[in-house]
């Protein structure tokens, strides 16, 4: 399985480059105009519209919080999702994993180096914007008054990273299971997007609280608290309880599945 | 089940309530060359997609080398070099990573190396990227893919698709060199000249169901023959009253034949007949499927 998952990340690294100086336009952004809005940013921390964002602005741990800890895995998790549905249904359907399937390896090998490759190129996407978060608040750290430590912003930034896990397996298990990968990511799409924007609301709106623990945004706490402290140990339990379990879904459909015909799992036997 | 190379039982693919292959009981032989022929939608890329556990059969059983294709297939695909009818590659890779690439994963066992020999033998420029090649380029990339391992068995699904005459000729001697080698082929073609060529064997597929399975030569001894004549003027209409020849059409000073049989015979009539020029039109191997097992058969028209 190492030769297959060699050639899965070989196959990724020009998204991993990508990815990488992508998602570090924030840090490099965000952290580097800090003192220069900070005063600003002060005066805005009650305005509601940021509350119903899940915004706080008030501090530099509330600054990378609102900023940084929510929107950098928000777009990390459109990679997941891209690699997640585009590995396994979009090669199904471009007709390569034909040629895949057919060398002398088990499907279980095959979908868990796709997944093993997905969590080293996020987690090196993630490693990289953390290291340019840190170096970047190293070099504004003389202008600002915070109590935060490059250790507490490296790890905030790298505590993010399970929910990316989450939503890159979620991809997968779609993949595995849908017969064509718009579905899947159309679907992998909509729960981001839900999660998202249903976390945000259900923090003031009642109504929502209900379907709060449905969202994948609740997991991930972006307070100035949480990235001085870190994530809770069962937030990010959860989170990578959904990945796993999503992966043991996208393993189990994909061994059953007739592949390279569009079927569905259901779509197997019913002779007439 | 026993020492067939490929050995099919009652086997059957549904896709939902749509029919793939309906009770295909199928043997190749170690060192032959099979045939596998039959129209589009016929059953035949289900079929080998269903040796290689890419599809899983509704009912019925499929065995290569003894080893159930479903739960043995890492074993027997170990031993099965595979060209798929509908290539896909990488199209950022250049041919020699891909080929590297498919050795690494393939772990080659003695044939190391051996890419390049074939890529050498195609005349494939193998430090150019996959992408930029044109189809018959790719062609060559999934032919060598699939000897490079020097497997026991072949699968290969229209494997001069898209080749020119030359490249096509140097294909069919590699299949001919690999049954020389004892190997067994597993060759799926339209072109009656090809399967002529290469093959001992052929099993004809239609509307999912294996129609018959019969030697080249037995398949050979009904091929039927389109020939086109022109002549100085038309000749009468009883010229051609000969048996095994059948006047398809007749227009200002030509005539079309189809000719099972007694060819010298009709060459002779057109002789004396002042003819001018003479025309040989290939009949499609699914033009004989029709003719031979078309009215009168079971009613199984593809």
């Amino acid at each position: 399985m190492l030769r297959l998952l060699w050639q899965e990340l070989l196959f990724r690294r020009n998204a991993i480059i990508g990815w990488s100086l992508g998602l570090c336009f924030f840090p490099l952004v965000y952290i580097a105009i800090y003192p220069s809005v900070a005063d600003e940013m002060a005066g805005l921390a009650d305005l509601e519209i940021y509350q119903a964002m899940g915004m706080s602005l008030g501090t530099f741990p509330d600054w990378v919080g609102s900023i940084l800890i929510i929107f950098m895995p928000l777009i990390a998790a459109i990679y997941g999702i891209i690699n997640g549905t585009g590995t396994l249904a979009g090669e199904e359907e471009d007709g390569r994993l034909e040629m895949v399937v057919t060398l002398p390896l088990p499907r279980w090998q095959i979908i868990t180096a796709k997944a093993i490759a997905f969590i080293i190129a996020s987690l090196i996407m993630f490693l990289v914007v953390s290291t340019v978060s840190l170096l970047v608040f190293q070099s504004i750290e003389s202008q600002i008054e915070t109590e935060l430590t490059g250790a507490n912003l490296f790890t905030a930034v790298m505590s993010a990273w399970p929910l990316d896990f989450a939503v890159g397996m979620l991809s997968l298990f779609l993949a595995a299971f849908c017969a064509s990968r718009r579905f899947a990511a159309m679907i992998a799409a909509a729960v981001l997007v839900i999660s998202y924007f249903g976390n945000n609301l259900a923090a003031s709106t009642t109504a929502l609280e209900p379907f709060e623990p449905l969202f994948l945004f609740t997991y991930l706490d972006a307070s100035g608290t949480a990235v001085m402290e870190g994530q809770e140990a069962g937030d990010i339990g959860v989170l990578v309880g959904i990945g796993l379990v999503s992966f043991a879904l996208a393993v189990f459909f994909f061994q059953r599945r007739n592949l390279t015909v569009g079927a569905w799992p259901w779509q197997r036997a019913h002779v007439s | 089940m026993s020492e067939h190379v490929i050995e099919t039982r009652g086997l059957t693919v549904y896709y939902g309530r749509h029919r793939g292959i309906l009770n295909v009981d199928l043997n190749v032989e170690k060192g032959e060359v099979f045939g596998f022929l039959g129209p589009n939608g016929a059953g035949k890329t289900t079929t080998q997609r269903v040796l290689l556990d890419v599809i899983r059969p509704t009912s019925g059983q499929a065995r290569i080398f003894g080893l159930d294709c479903r739960e043995q297939g890492v074993e027997l695909r170990q031993r099965v070099g595979y060209l798929p009818g509908e290539l896909a590659l990488y199209k950022n890779m250049k041919a020699n990573q891909f080929f590297k690439m498919y050795e690494y994963l393939r772990g080659q066992n003695g044939a190391k190396g051996y890419w390049q020999e074939l890529a050498k033998r195609l005349d494939l420029d193998t430090s150019r990227r996959i992408g930029n090649f044109s189809r018959g380029n790719k062609q060559k990339v999934g032919v060598v893919a699939a000897f490079m391992n020097r497997p026991d068995l072949l699968i290969l699904d229209e494997p001069t698709g898209g080749l020119d005459p030359l490249v096509q000729q140097t294909v069919l001697e590699m299949v001919r060199e690999a049954k020389a080698d004892g190997r067994t082929i597993f060759f799926s073609s339209h072109i009656l000249s090809e399967v002529q060529a290469v093959c001992d064997r052929v099993g004809i597929i239609r509307d999912g169901q294996l129609v018959t399975t019969q030697r080249v030569e037995e398949m050979v001894t009904q091929r039927v023959n389109r020939i086109n004549m022109i002549f100085a003027d038309l000749p009468p209409a009883d010229v051609f009253n000969i048996e095994g020849v059948t006047e398809l059409n007749r227009s200002d000073r030509s005539v079309m034949l189809e000719v099972q049989e007694n060819l010298p015979q009709v060459l002779a009539a057109a002789a004396e007949n002042n003819i001018q020029d003479i025309e040989t039109i290939n009949v499609s191997l699914e033009e004989i499927f029709l003719t031979y097992y078309g009215k009168g058969n079971g009613g199984n028209h593809a």
